[in-house]
């Protein structure tokens, strides 16, 4: 597609005076900036920001939880309080840290990679983000109210039925965990869509499919993954809602429910999660690999096909995470057999990401150590869960603690070491500093260290027997040194993470400013400005090759020839257009937390202040309804920006209709 | 989370002192060998034994994979190293794109290692599922059911006598005991939530689902005497969820069977008892919270010390059991619990007729003696937190002084 094409849109633009109310906010800097902001980056940032204030709490939880076990029958925590952190440990790890940051980097790096100005439809992405948020604080609402009758939620992050029962919990501990999750599948949907409709849309000229970089790739199976597999969360929490609330049985057994039921539609959706996790930190992976080795990923095509194969795959073997729920032998074989075909993209992956370092000219930076660690890591996770697919061997080790070993080696070791090395490559890009190269490698060996420390004596606990969700054990079942040598890699973990976000954050405040294009970069996002300016490229620019910014910078003259054609050519039909901020997203989703607090505080017997509840619960229905009124009778418009010579915008006022 | 944490901080003080002390006394470095109690690895069984052959070539064939790409990682990371500022600046390398025929050789290669894997898994997932065709008619079959946080065990082909006139199958709670050296069929059933039955050294773990009739079997290879443990959350006290199982030679189980058949035994007052002492009630010593109620001693051989709870205690006090005995009803215990041919008839918790005779209490958590009975009884809500007898207590206004724990406990311990 054409880059003019974009401007001879806005041809169509009618320019009626528009009533007070619906007058656009201009703010760029204060709260008032930061609340109506429609900008990809400013989204990804406050993404990032909030993720990574969730990945501390889900840490804090994780160390309370290592703190109980250090020791047999300690009795740091109760019963109680321990169930409810292993379970706010997971959800909040999944859905409010590595989720999110993921949709950090979709947000910040996917446009610039494809040369897009914004994403497809930037309010619905403001949408995304303030429900998000909306979700994250009904999760943890919980932790604020009486512990008696509210609580945290404490179901395990599986929630499996019948336990999630009215009858097993009373509390409204559960109507939180199932009101907090559907919120977040309503914003990680309306993300994907957004992020598909960017990636299939947007894509700057030249840009063909297989010209994408292997990030925007992964951006967009995992946006895929998630829309076709939240649905399934979706209607099963739905079904939890309507068993705790309404007297339905779905999987209430005394009146003919199927618990079983849930397990599937559950894990239906949860194993393509467990891939929305790692391909994004993969994707992440394949363009930091290639940049400091200064050649091209290794095979490419294949690296995209097996992403895709992955994504395909992935629902294929749920059933995986059932095989002691009897499910017969062939159901068995047959799972245990798809699970064993999965290894092989994966395996892939990691031949080709080996493939790219062959023959480079390495450079040890610490986004480098941490992308190595990634591969090193990944490689012992992803061992471990061919050991898993073994059905008879999982028979032992389902539930145990070599469980837990697996998956944090493919969590921390994959998803978040993707995730950390992915912060250092991009934030000269976003922040316009540097990392000190000291600093970041000495977090990187204190996280590696405490990661190994802390995880591998794992294996060991749960072929000794040790179970998993237990908040106590005995002296005498051989349990006791690797906890506590678990225990204290944990805390080594704990002082690494805090190294590294010590570093970044005085790195965002005080750190050496960086030039443009610090690590010789090979995608479109190094070919801009940092931090990158709210257009993002002042030219569209015309991609010829894979590594479109490698290709430019070795073809500099002839596309500097292009670049000015069609700068001329934008000039020419208005110049850059640029969307309006808006509160509406921010208005609407606010409406959506108040109704859904109260809907999941509800109780559905009449109780004193029930009048109150329900009234609160429509106020927050109008005022989503007003919002999302008022959001479509704005309209899409935008205004336009021209710019002087260093890429200031010029009569900004006069642009604007 | 002000209302979350009070309680943590004041026990915080109390791990510190215990992770000292722990660091203090020394550690067991040998915890590599896996030879535990719940071992998955020193295995006593032929389907644990099966689990652990497809383990194993798991582990060969995946080290085996990562230390030849390890290897090659290792050697290109260190290799094609940039060693100076110049080599960073130096021309970039030449810009392949990857190899086709390199590509397929590894994919070959590894689905190659896969089948290696698969072959003795499929095997595997039949040997293990059922007991093998010409071992069923030896099979003895056994019904596990899980409650909230204990196991009750059924035995549908032994009939217990209540009284003379009636019989039902026997049932009993939390200690599994099965006859050695013969495959045991184990039906899988709970009423309330979801549970998993799992003993490492016998047999991976199948869950116990409602509404779904799920089996096991497994097979003791000689006598023994072996830990068990819930494998799926159920809720609060899932982690002291603990069963026992205990394997015994075709002589020895028929003679426990022939005892646990009879309805509860009862003690008669010999003449001389009424000349005794009455036994002084001290007031029971306070217990941590999750503190052990397990002993080194018991585990030097736990067979032997389980066959030592099957004889009468040789300090019985039959003044005493007697008190224990009615308080047994009027302290309203007959409400959940059934001693067979004494009083009771409830099923909400396990079945008490020869609770005497079991090596633990409180679903495998603390060993069967008078201390931890009296633990127990004295405040069971803090031993197994949210469970049904500490609500029962509060909802029935149950009371209990020291001397009516001690004389319950008198008679529970009479139970052989």
């Amino acid at each position: 597609m054409d880059a003019l094409a974009k401007s001879a849109y806005l041809t169509k633009e009618e320019h009626l005076p528009k009533p007070r109310l619906l007058a656009h906010p201009a703010a760029k800097t204060g709260l008032m900036g930061w609340l109506t902001t429609v900008d990809h980056k400013k989204i990804g940032f406050l993404y990032g920001f909030f993720a990574l204030i969730f990945f501390l709490v889900g840490g804090v939880e994780a160390l309370l939880i290592r703190a109980q076990l250090m020791v047999p029958n300690n009795d740091l925590l109760t019963a109680q309080q321990y169930n409810t952190l292993f379970t706010m440990h997971g959800t909040t790890m999944i859905f409010l840290a590595v989720m999110p940051l993921s949709a950090a980097f979709f947000n910040f790096v996917m446009p610039l990679q494809i040369g897009a100005r914004d994403v497809a439809f930037p309010r619905l992405n403001a949408f995304s983000l303030w429900t998000f948020l909306a979700g994250a604080i009904i999760l943890n609402i919980g932790w604020f109210l009486p512990q008696a009758t509210h609580g945290a939620p404490d179901g395990g992050w599986f929630g499996y039925a019948p336990l999630t029962s009215k009858q097993f919990i009373p509390k409204h501990s559960i109507d939180y965990w199932v009101m907090g999750l559907q919120l977040l599948g309503v914003a990680s949907i309306a993300a994907s869509l957004n992020f598909i409709v960017t990636i299939i849309n947007l894509r700057a000229p030249g840009m063909s499919m297989m010209r994408l970089p292997v990030f925007v790739w992964m951006t967009l199976v995992t946006s895929f993954l998630i829309v076709l597999a939240f649905p399934f969360i979706t209607i099963a929490l739905v079904e939890v809602m309507m068993d705790r609330n309404f007297g339905t049985f779905f999987f209430e057994v005394s009146g003919g429910g199927m618990p079983v039921l849930w397990q599937h539609l559950f894990w239906v959706f949860g194993h393509p999660e467990v891939y929305i996790l790692i391909l994004p930190a993969m994707g992440i992976i394949s363009e930091i690999l290639p940049t400091f080795s200064r050649k091209p990923l290794f095979g490419y095509p294949i690296v995209v096909f097996s992403g895709a194969c992955i994504g395909f795959l992935g629902f294929a073997v749920w059933s995986h995470h059932m095989f002691t729920t009897g499910m017969g032998t062939v159901a068995t074989a047959a799972f245990a057999l798809a699970t064993m075909a999965i290894a092989v993209p994966t395996g892939v992956k990691i031949f080709n990401w080996i493939g790219t370092l062959w023959g480079g000219h390495i450079v040890m930076r610490t986004p480098m150590m941490f992308a190595l660690g990634f591969v090193w890591m990944f490689m012992i996770g992803g061992f471990s869960g061919i050991m898993h697919s073994a059905a008879p061997a999982d028979a032992q080790q389902q539930d145990s603690y070599f469980v837990v070993a697996h998956f944090h080696y493919v969590l921390i070791g994959g998803s978040l070491f993707g995730l950390l090395a992915g912060i250092h490559y991009w934030f000269p890009l976003m922040f316009g500093r540097t990392v000190s190269e000291f600093w970041g490698k000495l977090s990187f060996w204190v996280v590696f260290v405490g990661f190994n420390v802390t995880f591998f004596p794992m294996h060991f606990l749960g072929l000794n027997g040790m179970p998993r969700r237990t908040f106590t054990y005995d002296q005498n079942l051989g349990w006791n040194t690797p906890n506590l040598i678990a225990t204290i890699g944990s805390f080594i973990l704990g002082v690494g993470i805090a190294i590294y976000f010590v570093v970044m954050v005085y790195t965002y405040f005080k750190g050496r400013l960086a030039g443009r294009d610090v690590w010789d970069g090979r995608t479109l996002e190094w070919s801009i400005p940092n931090p990158p300016p709210e257009y993002n490229f002042r030219v569209i620019p015309t991609i010829h090759a894979r590594d479109a910014w490698w290709y430019e910078k070795h073809h500099g003259e002839e596309v500097e020839k292009e670049k000015a054609e069609h700068a001329k050519a934008e000039a020419t039909h208005g110049g850059i257009h640029m969307p309006f901020q808006s509160i509406w997203p921010l208005v609407t989703s606010v409406g959506i937390l108040i109704g859904a607090v109260a809907v999941s505080a509800l109780d559905s017997n009449p109780a004193p202040g029930i009048h109150l509840r329900l009234g609160l619960a429509l106020t927050g229905g109008v005022v989503m309804f007003l919002g999302i009124y008022f959001w479509a009778l704005e309209g899409n418009e935008g205004y336009h920006l021209h710019l002087d010579e260093n890429g200031h915008p010029i009569n900004d006022d006069d642009a604007k209709h | 989370m002000f209302t979350f944490f009070p309680t943590l901080f004041r026990r915080g003080r109390v791990a510190i002192a215990l992770a000292g002390l722990a660091l203090l006394t020394g550690c067991d470095f040998n915890f590599w060998r896996m030879d535990g109690h719940q071992s998955t690895i020193v295995v006593d069984g032929p389907v644990a034994r099966a689990q652990l052959e497809v383990f194993y070539v798991t582990c060969w064939v995946t080290l085996f994979i990562f230390i030849i790409v390890g290897a090659v990682l290792a050697y290109a990371s260190l290799k094609f190293r940039a060693r100076s500022d110049a080599d960073e600046h130096a021309e970039p390398p030449p810009q392949g794109h990857g190899n086709p025929l390199v590509e397929l050789g590894l994919i070959g290669g590894s689905v190659l290692a896969l089948v290696i894997i698969a072959v003795p898994t499929l095997k595997a997932i039949w040997f293990t599922y059922d007991i093998p065709a010409e071992e069923k008619a030896n099979a003895y079959e056994i019904t596990a059911v899980g409650y909230q946080w204990w196991f009750r065990f059924e035995y549908p082909g032994e009939q217990a006598t209540i009284d003379a006139t009636t019989k039902m199958p026997l049932v009993t709670g939390n200690e599994l005991v099965i006859p050695a050296g013969r495959p045991v069929r184990i039906n899988l059933r709970t009423f309330d939530v979801i549970h998993s039955l799992w003993i490492p050294k016998l047999a991976g773990k199948v869950d116990m689902i409602p509404n779904r009739a799920n089996f096991l079997w497994l097979k003791a290879d000689k006598p023994g005497y072996y830990w068990g443990q819930c494998a799926e959350y159920c809720g609060d006290s899932h982690a002291v969820m603990r069963f026992r199982v205990v394997a015994l030679g075709p002589r020895e189980f028929n003679a426990w069977l022939d005892q646990q058949l009879q309805p509860a035994r009862t003690l008669v007052p010999r003449p001389a008892d009424t000349s005794r002492p009455r036994p002084q009630f001290a007031a029971l010593r306070s217990f941590r919270q999750n503190e052990s109620g397990v002993t080194e001693k018991f585990d030097v051989d736990p067979l032997e010390s389980w066959r030592a709870k099957q004889a009468p205690e040789k300090d019985e006090n039959a003044e005493l059991v007697a008190q224990g005995r009615s308080l047994f009803t009027t302290k309203a215990c007959i409400t959940c619990h059934t001693v067979r041919g004494h009083a009771g008839a409830g099923v909400t918790g396990p079945d008490l007729t020869h609770v005497g005779s079991r090596s633990t209490i409180g679903a495998g958590l603390l060993e069967n003696n008078r201390e931890q009975l009296q633990r127990w009884l004295h405040d069971p809500g803090a031993v197994k937190p949210g469970n049904k007898m500490a609500k029962g207590y509060v909802d029935s206004k149950i009371t209990l002084t020291a001397e009516d724990e001690v004389a319950l406990v008198a008679y529970l311990e009479s139970l052989k």
